[in-house]
């Protein structure tokens, strides 16, 4: 069972149908028990980073998050913001992140590229893979996702690169490290690409 | 409480209410179609003298005009092939006519997509106002008969005939055929979808507001007065030359990317929801057999093949309940309001004012002149 | 790389669907419903979905009709229509939409895009600029669906928008809307230079080669089109389309390779 977790940010609602459309159990995960049911836990994020970690640290989640993740190593998806959150810090707030993965959100930047693409990266995008993983299967790879922001996430390990976009010069859409997933673009609106990617999390072990 | 009994030779059975079998075990629809069907159609063959004067009559009719004839469409084989043989191989120039009335399919709007590109013609849509339609829609719901796909089939006729007076047109050309569709659903099912009293008397009931824009045709304006005072004449040209479905849709597929759908009727998600659950699972009646029942007799289906299709429902279980969830949410329902709806008892046309004596009356009528063949009995 | 987008434009009015022609002569095109599903499965790159009477009657967005559209889109969805407060802009976003548009209120208010910016991202604030074509020179800018003119350049107003966050500028013709003879170049051409942020051009489109011309001349960005989407030939039939992923492809990549060859004389 999919957990989507509802802290006041994110549209929880599109995942929650598509997991419905495909037949998959999932369920929004509102109080600590909710964590109860579920195996795996998908944090969704719209909007600022500071704005969407005070929601989280202020929803009551939090620890039972963390319990989930870092004592119970079950699996989490973060997207957009989620995936920012992931790290410990963004240039965009003054907040501090969850720390699950090693790494810090900064504005992008283009100073490989000559010339400079305007911000926010709005719209669809193909994806590079450095290597093979799972969670791309039957993923039209060219066709790619739908992204709009203008922070990406660094993760220090470059091993946790799953996915690369390029948007002026080349930055991590996809990290993985451990039981941890995060996707900078947007899977619960970019059809059937990511209607694929959302089942290939739900069926990943 | 009726024996269950089914025809030895088509599948129809004592689904219909009404059926009749001879000492031999085979049913009235076969022994019609027998009797006055297939004398004078003869599987499209010999008509080709009758074709070409058609053609020549209605290309003449048309001289001058921007279009010389009007061409029902709705995205479904027989339609589309019609569209392609009146274009390509009768030299005709057709207006495509096609009612929206919200419940298209991807595939059915693609396919026209396609099918009006690649030939060339010109489109024209009559877009049915959604509110009315949706009132319409929960209207029948409530009122409990299994033709509930009428709002749907009367805006059909009433626009296109519409059309056809406005501008003058003489000649309509439609896709309805003998080798699909010989014989035809029973009328406690479908009743007459052009009974205008009937759709009145059930939006008064069960409607929530008068309509605003919906089209309303009656049977005596599109029976009596377009034929027989206007002039406009429905050509059922593909009762005119042998037509095989399947040939036809692969001819479409090869030639002009036409994309097939999983069953008849899937142009519209309403009508699929319709006939392949709405209609078997509450009412007991289930159109397949009807739709099954033609193919054999014009030798386009086994008997065995049917009966074996015929045992698994029309519907996937695993996804109805999205189908379920999508019929009400675009109707402004819960769920919950359109389950009730589906628990309600079965209404038969009886139960609301109607005009069938009417229909009994002009059928018998047109019968004597030799317009019209066999049909809902 | 990055895709230019290519983006239908529904319009809304009374809960129903319309297509106008220089904002006038309303067309009923149908359910709206309907069409975000077709949409759907025909994979279009995002949608804008505009109500068109919600500011000029004063009364609130279709919060209702606003849920279910956003509950069908398997894409991104842009909304505008009655949009004044912060208030209202969350509670939309929160339905599942991913940019609202505002236009209107931003000429009272210019503060309101900060404001906005702050409480839901930038990236998900697209300012509407509706224009038409001034007398002598240069193009006026119009509010509540094209009834009043305000005072102030076009660059005058996407300068400032820009100066307070705005993340995306929606650039819509009034003299080409509905019309299907082509996006107005110069108007794209005379702007370009004053945008730092996304952008998409509405009003005019045709058929698919004047996306591709589109493209050719500024590169990046959206692309929106209403009529080129919803309706078929020269009776104007309904039917919605749009083009298949590799035909959009090619027509992006010719598009593109015009536009880079053009830059680099």
């Amino acid at each position: 069972m999919i957990g989507i977790l509802d802290y006041g940010v994110g549209n929880i609602d599109a995942f929650l149908k598509i997991y419905h459309s495909l037949n998959m159990a999932a369920i929004p995960v509102r109080s600590p028990s909710d964590f109860d049911s579920i195996d795996k836990i998908i944090l969704p994020g719209v909007g600022s980073f500071d704005s969407a970690m005070e929601k989280l640290n202020n929803s009551g989640l939090r620890d039972t998050l963390d319990e989930f993740v870092i004592n119970r190593d079950l699996p989490l998806l973060g997207v957009c913001i989620g995936m920012h959150m992931l790290g410990r810090s963004s240039e965009e707030g003054s907040m501090g992140g969850l720390s699950y993965i090693s790494g810090h959100t900064e504005k992008m930047s283009f100073i490989d590229s000559n010339i400079t693409p305007l911000l926010p990266h709005m719209g669809w995008n193909n994806i590079i893979t450095p290597r093979q993983d799972p969670i791309w299967k039957d993923v039209n790879l060219e066709q790619g996702f739908y992204f709009l922001h203008s922070y990406c996430f660094r993760v220090e390990d470059s091993e946790a690169i799953i996915g690369l976009s390029d948007y002026g010069s080349r930055f991590p859409c996809a990290v993985k490290s451990g039981e941890v997933f995060g996707f900078q673009f947007h899977p619960e609106k970019s059809l059937t690409n990511g209607i694929q990617l959302l089942r290939n999390f739900a069926e990943f072990s | 409480m009726i024996e269950y009994n089914i025809c030895v030779r088509c599948v129809m059975d004592t689904s219909d209410k009404a059926i009749v079998f001879d000492t031999d075990g085979v049913c009235d629809h076969c022994r019609v179609f027998d009797r006055d069907i297939f004398p004078v159609w003869n599987n499209g063959s010999g008509h080709e003298q009758s074709l070409k004067k058609l053609v020549s009559k209605i290309k003449k009719a048309g001289q001058g005009k921007d279009f010389d004839c009007i061409l029902g469409m709705s995205g479904g084989i027989d339609s589309s092939y019609l569209l392609y043989l009146v274009k390509e191989e009768l030299g005709l120039r057709p207006l495509v006519f096609h009612v929206d009335a919200g419940w298209n399919s991807q595939i059915a709007v693609n396919n026209i997509e396609r099918l009006v590109d690649g030939l060339g013609v010109d489109l024209y849509t009559e877009v049915i106002n959604w509110e009315d339609m949706k009132n319409l829609q929960r209207a029948y719901f409530k009122s409990g008969v299994p033709h509930i796909d009428t709002p749907q089939d009367h805006s059909f006729f009433a626009t296109m005939y519409k059309f056809a007076a406005d501008n003058n047109v003489k000649d309509i050309v439609t896709g309805g055929n003998y080798s699909t569709e010989c014989i035809r659903n029973p009328k406690e099912w479908m009743y007459y979808q052009s009974d205008s009293i009937q759709l009145r008397d059930i939006l008064k009931k069960h409607g929530e507001k008068p309509l605003k824009s919906y089209p309303i045709t009656n049977i005596l304006w599109h029976k009596i007065f377009l034929p027989y005072i206007k002039g406009v004449n429905l050509h059922r040209l593909l009762d005119l030359m042998p037509y095989d479905k399947e040939h036809a849709t692969q001819f479409l597929v090869d030639n002009y990317g036409y994309e097939r759908y999983p069953q008849k009727h899937f142009e519209s998600r309403f009508t699929r929801f319709y006939e392949s659950y709405w209609l078997p699972v509450k009412f007991g009646y289930d159109t397949r057999r009807v739709q099954y029942s033609s193919l054999i007799l014009t030798g386009q289906m086994t008997r065995d093949d049917a009966i074996h299709k015929l045992s698994q429902p029309g519907y996937d279980p695993d996804t109805i309940h999205h189908d379920f969830e999508y019929v009400a949410s675009k109707l402004d329902w819960t769920v919950e309001e359109l389950m009730a709806c589906f628990n309600s008892p079965n209404k038969t046309y009886n139960d609301y004012a109607n005009q069938e004596s009417f229909y009994n009356t002009g059928a018998k009528v047109l019968r004597m002149f030799g317009k019209e063949l066999g049909g809902k009995r | 790389m990055l895709r230019p987008r290519i983006t239908p434009c529904l319009l809304i009015r009374n809960g129903g669907l319309v297509k106008t022609q220089q904002f006038s002569n309303d067309k009923y095109v149908g359910d709206p419903i309907n069409a975000v599903k077709i949409f759907n499965e025909k994979a279009v790159d995002e949608l804008i979905i505009i109500d068109i009477d919600a500011t000029r009657l004063g009364s609130d967005p279709n919060y209702a009709l606003i849920q279910r559209l956003a509950n069908e889109a398997r894409m991104p969805i842009c909304y505008g229509g009655g949009i004044k407060t912060s208030a209202q802009a969350e509670k939309i976003i929160k339905m599942g939409v991913e940019k609202v548009a505002l236009s209107s209120a931003l000429f009272v208010n210019p503060e309101l895009i900060s404001e906005l910016a702050k409480a839901l991202g930038s990236q998900s604030v697209v300012g509407v600029l509706d224009v038409k074509k001034s007398l002598f020179k240069g193009y006026s800018i119009f509010i509540e669906n094209g009834v009043k003119k305000i005072p102030g350049t076009l660059s005058e107003w996407v300068t400032t928008f820009q100066d307070f966050g705005i993340g995306e500028i929606l650039i819509n013709s009034i003299d080409r809307d509905g019309m299907q003879a082509g996006y107005d170049l110069e108007l794209v051409k005379g702007i370009t230079g004053f945008l730092n942020v996304p952008s998409t051009f509405l009003g005019g489109a045709g058929s698919l080669s004047d996306i591709k011309k589109l493209i050719a001349q500024r590169g990046l960005g959206g692309c929106a089109a209403g009529s080129l989407f919803v309706f078929k030939g020269k009776y104007r039939a309904v039917l919605i389309n749009y083009p298949k992923f590799a035909e959009k492809i090619d027509l992006i990549e010719l598009g593109l390779a015009e536009y880079n060859s053009n830059v680099r004389k």
